[in-house]
């Protein structure tokens, strides 16, 4: 069960905000303000803005505001539960970048703040600051970590490991990542996904949380739930390790995963919420993997990545974020930057311009990685 | 309690230079040779492990039954400190494509699916030095969920001057060393029929989190492992820390597999051990298995 969710995210901060931007099909998308960028091209990005910190883990600083407020959707107040069944699972390719590009350039940095440098850091900082004594882990699967990370944490609970949760992810925006996807030709200034024109992707920041919990933990508590984790897959593509297989093999087989493991076909979904970057390669490796798993009728598919950029190792806790919100409302939020879609894709039905009214019980996400990594959940309405 | 996991190959390395990899068979020795540390080490131990279960390719279609999951500590942290200098001494220009790539954790597994053509799930898990016993506990739950055949799993970590640096900084008195393990683990009913040699079966896995510094989480690693083996403490001969020496290389994620392939190998058959790792991060994890083939 899902029984809460947090954001920061550069659509605002909460889970409002985050949701009012994508149903108004708004982007956050813009010049880079925070850091100098004058000598990287493409300088653009959705970053976030009104979030007053001088917490130099700023992935950390983002990752306990999210998960605040998942808590208190969920009602849930961690200190009176038995923290052994409390965990945490939290995705992230950068952690404390920050604080490693300054200790790197041999700047002062305390004990502290070297402890938060590694991708566990983020993590590790949420299980100390909820006093969780459950098992603890964070997913590297770089763009599909989050998606990963809610995967493993529905596992844990299915499982008995755990009866509550936190699951998501957390990235920040820094010079280290955004020369990097530059270097490698893979940005552009607006992010287009689906679309004839799209060039690359743009990147983004912030953090997702989810409260992933046991039916009978939820029930005890009398806490709401927001959706059912109904399926969970994953596969790799063992291809290439920054481009996607063509053909779409390991997110289909990722896909059909989630499917069988929710033991629903795949005409029972009602809307996809795809992996969608608005790169050449990814939207058309996504558009066959969903062309064939979804033959011959065509299901809603939208992708958030006009509208908050690619926020990387949280890229696919915001999508999971967004589909408890499409389950909740039947409401699906149009593809921000989309406007004519790509013949190649033309097999999608993906929602742009508005959002559009649906009626939706089940619904998929998908997300795709450097090193052929893939990973999709399957979710339903509570 | 649940099924027995086989465990049917195993290896392990703690070298990464040009000269280890000269055993390896073309095109994995080429692979190897233009990829950062951690993957290296993996390429060998991964690659052996499945030779020794009797389940390498190198060729053909990804096996989509057949997966990995590796657990790492420090993951890309050198090619991330690589990358990062170059950029700093040379801004955008000299941003390599090719360390960018693979400053991702997950590029060893990554490296290791491509050359070992594991189409399967795929996952890289970090939780300190319990990483590879929960990359190994994960892999259990694959298998025993039906989700994979196959899964390669297993912990690596790699060392060198920054990834020291930071150990110290952040006052976590590790000494990082270069090491790698990997598993192959399967059903054991797929193991018996196909005739493998079965080391150990995978009884039960946990993990476990101690926020507060200086104490372990140890015991509730264990207690969560034999919840899930079905058993208690008094069935277990043997209860193992994978500790190392002061003073001594730390092998950190691959410290929890090293140590649970070393007590299988002198354990008498159907005897069951445990396995518990633990780090100053405050994770914690432990494995329960029986040597030899005895469920």
């Amino acid at each position: 069960m899902i029984t809460g969710c947090g954001v920061v995210s550069p659509l605002g901060i909460g889970v409002p905000a985050f949701w009012d931007g994508l149903v108004a099909g708004r982007t956050a998308v813009g010049p880079i303000v925070r850091f100098d960028t004058a000598d990287l091209d493409p300088r653009h990005a959705a970053e976030v803005a009104d979030f007053p910190t001088a917490d130099p883990d700023r992935a950390g600083a983002f990752l306990l505001r999210a998960a605040t407020e998942a808590c208190t959707e969920a009602g849930l107040d961690v200190a009176t539960l038995d923290p052994d069944r409390v965990g945490a699972v939290i995705g992230t390719t950068l952690g404390g970048m920050q604080i490693f590009e300054r200790w790197l350039a041999g700047g002062d940095v305390a004990t502290t703040e070297a402890e938060r440098i590694p991708y566990h850091a983020p993590a590790v900082r949420l299980a100390r600051a909820l006093g969780c004594r459950g098992p603890v882990a964070t997913p590297q699967l770089a763009c599909a970590s989050s998606t990963h990370a809610i995967a493993l944490a529905a596992d844990w609970v299915r499982r008995g490991r755990a009866d509550v949760v936190l699951a998501g992810g957390t990235d920040l925006l820094c010079r280290f990542v955004v020369a990097g996807f530059n270097c490698l030709r893979a940005t552009a200034e607006t992010a287009r996904p689906f679309d004839v024109r799209r060039r690359g992707l743009v990147l983004g920041e912030g953090a997702a949380v989810v409260v992933v919990e046991s039916m009978d933990a939820a029930a005890r508590r009398g806490a709401d739930v927001v959706a059912r984790v109904l399926g969970v897959g994953g596969a790799g593509d063992a291809v290439h390790m920054t481009a996607p297989d063509r053909e779409g093999g390991g997110a289909a087989r990722a896909i059909a995963a989630a499917l069988g493991d929710a033991g629903i076909r795949a005409g029972e979904v009602d809307f996809v919420s795809a992996h969608g970057t608005g790169t050449p390669y990814n939207d058309a490796m996504e558009a066959a993997a969903l062309g064939r798993l979804f033959e011959p009728q065509a299901v809603p598919v939208n992708s958030i990545k006009g509208a908050i950029g690619h926020t990387l190792g949280a890229a696919g806790a915001f999508e999971a974020v967004m589909c408890t919100r499409v389950l909740a409302t039947g409401t699906v939020p149009p593809t921000a930057g989309l406007e004519e879609l790509d013949p190649a894709c033309a097999g999608l039905d993906v929602v742009h311009g508005a959002a559009r009214s649906e009626d939706v019980a089940v619904v998929l996400t998908t997300s795709s990685g450097f090193a052929g990594t893939n990973a999709a959940v399957v979710f339903g309405r509570a | 309690m649940t099924d027995g996991v086989a465990l049917t190959g195993a290896a392990w390395t703690h070298a990464a230079d040009d000269a280890a990899l000269a055993p390896l068979a073309e095109p994995l020795r080429t692979r190897a040779l233009r990829a950062e540390r951690v993957t290296r080490l993996v390429l060998v131990a991964g690659s052996r492990a499945l030779e020794l279960a009797g389940l390498a390719v190198d060729a053909g279609p990804p096996r989509v039954d057949v997966g990995v999951v590796l657990g790492t500590m420090l993951g890309c942290f050198l090619t991330n400190a690589a990358y990062a200098e170059r950029l700093a001494e040379a801004g955008p220009p000299g941003a390599s494509p090719r360390l960018f790539a693979a400053t991702v954790s997950n590029a060893a597994a990554g490296e290791l699916a491509i050359a070992c053509r594991l189409g399967g799930p795929t996952a890289t898990l970090s939780a300190g030095r319990a990483s590879g016993l929960v990359a190994l506990g994960h892999a259990v739950d694959l298998v025993r969920d039906g989700r994979a055949t196959t899964i390669v799993a297993g912990g690596a970590d790699a060392t060198g001057e920054a990834a020291t640096r930071w150990t110290r900084d952040a006052a976590l008195g590790l000494a990082p060393g270069d090491a790698a393990a990997l598993a192959v683990l399967e059903p054991l009913a797929v193991a018996r029929a196909r005739g493998a040699a079965i080391l150990g079966t995978l009884l039960g896995w946990g993990a476990a989190f101690e926020p507060r510094a200086g104490a372990s989480g140890g015991d509730a690693a264990l207690d969560a492992a034999l919840r899930d083996a079905g058993l208690r403490r008094a069935d277990v001969a043997r209860i193992v820390g994978a500790t190392t020496a002061e003073g001594r290389p730390d092998p950190l994620a691959a410290c929890g597999p090293l140590a649970l392939v070393a007590t299988l190998a002198e354990t008498p058959p159907g005897t069951a051990i445990a396995v518990v790792a633990t780090c100053p991060t405050g994770h914690a994890a432990a494995v329960v298995a029986r040597a030899g083939d005895v469920a």
